[in-house]
């Protein structure tokens, strides 16, 4: 084909999400990288401050310590990752009885209300009555607050935050592992290859495209996570510190505390963060995902 | 061939099942309950079967209404994101064209801010043309999306580059490849961005709360959390709500889970 | 394909909803006199009160319509804000003199009538004042009381507290109500400041802020001994630790009938009176004395106006109505969580709840009443004050300490107003 041709085919078939990104998503975020300079209350009123608000976010602790709470908690979402492979390989074993229940099953936390989640979690982690604490008595363990002691919060959010994305993962790796052609088995399988070295050496090199989706999309969300904290964690509790977010900072700056260009650029610091890692995923990918 | 042991699997999957399913049953056991059984100190764990709050539901809010809004929400979402993301991903993976790494980084960046930076200026956009309460102002922001992109860009990148080769010496150009040859390829990612599109519409509740105020303009999710008190919450009737305005995503999930595993691939083409 | 088919379904489909879908429009092009108006609130508790009261108010103003919208406290904020800055704010929506201010300041609201207050209490009207203008009509006032567990007094031997009790009172029962081997407290020590730390302040003759919003109170000794109050009873153990209320809400924990006291809001007799098992046990009265005085925060939510309402004189006389005597006795009779504000009209709320001393309640509150403590960005500085007081709680640093450092904070940004 032509490279001209192809050009002209390639932004033409781009060019309706392109288009629709850049009203929907695009423009806001120019605007805010405009606000993230300026000083402004909620309601206009916009005095522009160069670098200020940079400057102030910079000099402060409290920035510094979300941005641990933030990454911890990415850390450990990621770490995650492999168990949504393993149930995901383990629900599309051929011929295993009762599949698609626990299909099913394992789906239900992506349609089950946030409202139902928080509470029950809430429920399970409880110091008091909670029976995760139940249970670590069992074997001698006195259990900790755990959604009411800073050091202890945010992991069991991040437990929550694994817990549900199982579901979203395990349909983006079923998907994945469709695409892999069956004769690699078929050829495996002849050469006397078990379950276990066929999965090492034939899903796992050939789901990389999926896995290198996941593991972007499960960064770029978990270093954005609000819903779960606000969710988990009063806003008196003295876990607070040690499970504050940047999303959260963010929203506790715009919304409740009504200071738009602080607000915008927290939200700038998170764009250029989550930018910068996400590049480095890409130059990365080369070293272990095996496209066709 | 030796039949494989299968109970570890069993066990592994049970177990884990478990702890899946906590919470959706929390939600079904509070459902039927009354209200005082629901605000027990510490919480009762059974239901005492009171099915009217299924009934009591449908009369604090227009159910029926919000239902047929979500359905034509969702579905325009989905379809306009199953285009618009394949043609896009595509392009993406198949063609070469100056600007393409930036372009692509581009669009990921709207992955990468809190979505509530989003609500002024839509919300503006939508003064402006006048669709504050209507469907439109749902599905216009729902159908550009860079998950989706992405998710396909991924799945066009692992076919072989052999197809798009021999079918444009035949004569095809980028559009018959992609619609041709390339998409059917790609059905196992179509259907995983289907169903994850019809999950985040189904239960997408900040943009349709902020931008249409009246009941009969809302969806579900929307809908529903208008049952939320301040210091009292009537969990019961807002949970048998939930799971009413489940149930069909969990039925849809249930007949596209086998399309999903159907396994076809491209294993016949390659053959 | 399949796929080509439900793509043109959904074409149709979404053709269908585009032309069903107009919008709701409260203009009036054709000169009728009739008007429809927006009234947006938070609270699904209210929504009977609130139909009830439009019912009465769209009768004797029959061209006017109102429509209500309702959005649950956790969006209501955001979804004004957005709605605000674009210029589509609802025509009457409940304000909280949280907000009123970088509302007001903001343009966003209409000065309301000032001689619409008369009868209504002086400390809660003052919170929606700004620049010497009215703006908002308050219609309900949330009056914190002390919750306590008849059957924990009844089994420890001690008489029930009484509106003369003071702070001592509360210590000695507190630690006479105590039984570590139960796991029973004597009273609950949660963060909170309207009904909790912010009137021990004031009782002990300190402020939370001067009088003319310029400077902060904290570091005032009297406040800082209003502080220690709370974190005296968590160190002494007649209160559960900081880590406890974290877990589970303070309301929850005192519904389990382990913690003999609780400083809770007036307000809750409706949560409480939905479960029937701790209606019967507890009961409430007005908060105790401190050293230097008697002091309650009394707080109350209005009504505003929109400043680009449509029908202004319908928007305002909807605002005024609300607060008006029938209304204010509609709202009373519905027995809901919310306490009519106008005088003389409370009867029916009070009735609601047999089972609570209400009334008594009420009456030994009214005249120790303080507006809630507020400036321009009052939220702000409340986020420096529970981030350091949270430390206090957890007695992870003196008292004394962080109340310094929140002074030094809030001033800093006081002076930014």
């Amino acid at each position: 084909m032509h490279s001209k041709r192809e050009w002209a085919w390639g932004y033409l078939l781009i060019a309706p999400m392109a288009l629709g990104l850049a009203v929907f998503y695009l423009w806001p975020i120019a605007q805010t990288l405009y606000l993230s300079m300026t000083e402004s209350g909620v309601f206009g009123g916009y005095t522009w401050v160069g670098t200020a608000n940079f400057a102030e976010l910079f000099g402060d602790e409290e920035m510094y310590g979300t941005l641990g709470n933030t990454m911890l908690y990415s850390v450990l979402v990621l770490a995650g990752v492999p168990l949504s492979i393993v149930v995901a390989a383990l629900l599309n074993v051929p011929g295993l009885r009762g599949l698609s229940v626990y299909r099913t099953l394992y789906f239900l936390p992506v349609v089950t209300m946030p409202a139902a989640i928080g509470l029950t979690w809430s429920y399970l982690f409880n110091g008091e009555f909670g029976a995760i604490n139940h249970l670590l008595g069992t074997i001698g363990i006195d259990g900790p607050y755990w959604l009411g002691d800073e050091r202890f919060a945010i992991y069991a959010i991040a437990i929550v935050g694994i817990w549900s994305s199982i579901g979203y993962n395990a349909v983006l790796f079923l998907a994945g592992l469709q695409g892999i052609p069956r004769h690699f088995y078929e050829a495996a399988e002849i050469d006397g290859a078990g379950r276990m070295r066929q999965f090492f050496s034939i899903t796992l090199p050939l789901l990389t495209p999926t896995t290198f989706f996941v593991i972007v999309i499960t960064m770029i969300n978990a270093l954005q996570v609000f819903d779960l904290v606000y969710l988990m964690v009063d806003a008196g509790s003295p876990a607070l510190a040690g499970s504050r977010t940047i999303v959260y900072l963010f929203y506790q700056t715009g919304f409740v505390q009504n200071q738009r260009g602080m607000a915008a650029a927290i939200a700038v610091i998170l764009l250029a963060l989550i930018l910068v890692l996400t590049a480095i995923q890409f130059r990365l990918q080369k070293k272990w995902v095996h496209y066709e | 061939m030796s039949k494989p042991r299968t109970w570890p699997a069993h066990v592994i999957l049970a177990a884990g099942a478990l702890v899946m399913l906590a919470p959706f049953a929390w939600q079904l056991i509070v459902s039927l309950q009354t209200l005082p059984d629901s605000l027990r100190v510490p919480p009762k764990f059974t239901p005492s079967w009171q099915w009217s709050n299924f009934v009591d539901v449908f009369r604090s809010v227009p159910l029926g209404r919000q239902f047929l809004n979500t359905v034509v929400v969702t579905a325009a979402v989905t379809a306009g994101q199953l285009l618009l993301c394949s043609l896009a991903a595509f392009a993406f993976a198949r063609l070469r064209f100056p600007g393409r790494g930036i372009l692509f980084m581009a669009f990921l960046a709207v992955l990468m801010v809190p979505g509530e930076l989003f609500l002024i200026p839509r919300y503006e956009i939508m003064t402006g043309l006048g669709w504050l309460n209507t469907l439109q102002a749902l599905i216009a922001p729902g159908v550009f999306g860079a998950f989706g992109t992405f998710l396909l860009r991924q799945f066009f990148m692992s076919l072989p580059k052999e197809l798009d080769e021999a079918a444009s010496i035949d004569g095809a150009n980028p559009w018959q490849i992609y619609w041709h040859i390339l998409l059917p390829l790609v059905r196992p990612g179509l259907l995983a961005l289907g169903l994850l599109t019809v999950m985040w519409s189904w239960s997408s509740l900040l943009w349709p709360l902020v931008v249409n105020t009246d009941p009969e303009m809302m969806t579900l999710s929307a809908g529903l959390a208008s049952l939320r008190g301040q210091f009292l919450t009537n969990y019961p009737i807002l949970f048998a709500g939930s799971i009413v305005a489940s149930l069909p995503v969990i039925v849809l999930f249930v007949v596209m889970q086998r399309q999903l595993i159907a396994g076809i691939a491209f294993t016949g083409s390659k053959g | 394909m399949r796929f080509r088919l439900t793509l043109a379904v959904l074409t149709a489909l979404t053709a269908a909803c585009g032309s069903s879908g107009t919008a709701g429009s409260s203009g009036d092009p054709s000169g009728s006199g009739k008007a429809t108006i927006s009234y947006a609130i938070w609270d699904k508790n209210d929504q009977a009160s609130a139909e009830k009261i439009i019912a009465a108010f769209q009768q004797a103003n029959p061209n006017v319509t109102v429509k209500l919208e309702i959005t649950p406290w956790d969006q209501y904020w955001t979804k004004l804000q957005t709605a605000a800055s674009g210029g589509a704010a609802p025509d009457v929506f409940w304000m909280n003199s949280l907000n009123v201010r970088m509302y007001a300041k903001g343009g966003i609201l209409a000065p309301l009538d000032e001689s619409k207050t008369q009868g209504l209490t002086p400390a809660v009207v003052d919170g929606y004042r700004y620049d010497g203008k009215l703006y908002g009509l308050p219609h309900n006032v949330g009056i914190p009381a002390l919750w306590y567990d008849k059957k924990i007094f009844d089994d420890a031997g001690v008489a029930y507290p009484t509106a003369d009790w003071t702070w001592d009172d509360v210590k000695t029962a507190a630690k006479k109500l105590t039984d570590p081997s139960k796991k029973q407290f004597g009273i609950l020590a949660h963060m909170w400041d309207q009904g909790a730390f912010y009137p021990t302040m004031y009782q002990a003759g300190g402020e939370v802020i001067s009088a003319d919003g310029k400077k902060s109170g904290f570091d005032n000794p009297a406040s800082i001994q209003g502080l220690e109050f709370w974190t005296s009873m968590i160190q002494e153990k007649v209160a559960p630790v900081a880590e406890v209320y974290a877990d589970t809400d303070s309301i929850t924990l005192f519904q389990s009938g382990k913690y003999g006291m609780f400083y809770g809001g007036a307000w809750l007799a409706a949560t409480f009176a939905a479960n029937p098992e701790v209606a019967e046990r507890i009961d409430l009265v007005a908060l105790p004395k401190g050293p230097a005085k008697e002091a309650v925060i009394l707080l109350g939510l209005a009504n505003a106006v929109s400043a680009k309402s449509e029908h202004p004189k319908e928007a305002a006389a909807f605002a005024e109505f609300v607060a008006s005597e029938p209304a204010q006795k509609i709202l009373a009779d519905a027995g809901g969580g919310a306490l009519s504000l106008r005088e003389g009209t409370q009867d029916g709320w009070f009735k609601a709840f047999p089972n609570f001393h209400l009334k008594e309640t009420y009456d030994a509150s009214l005249p120790y009443g303080v507006p809630y403590p507020v400036s321009l960005n009052t939220a702000q500085w409340q986020d420096v004050q529970n981030k350091l007081l949270a430390e206090a709680w957890a007695g992870k640093r003196p008292v004394a300490d962080v109340a310094k450092e929140i002074a030094a904070q809030m001033n800093e940004i006081l002076a930014k107003e």
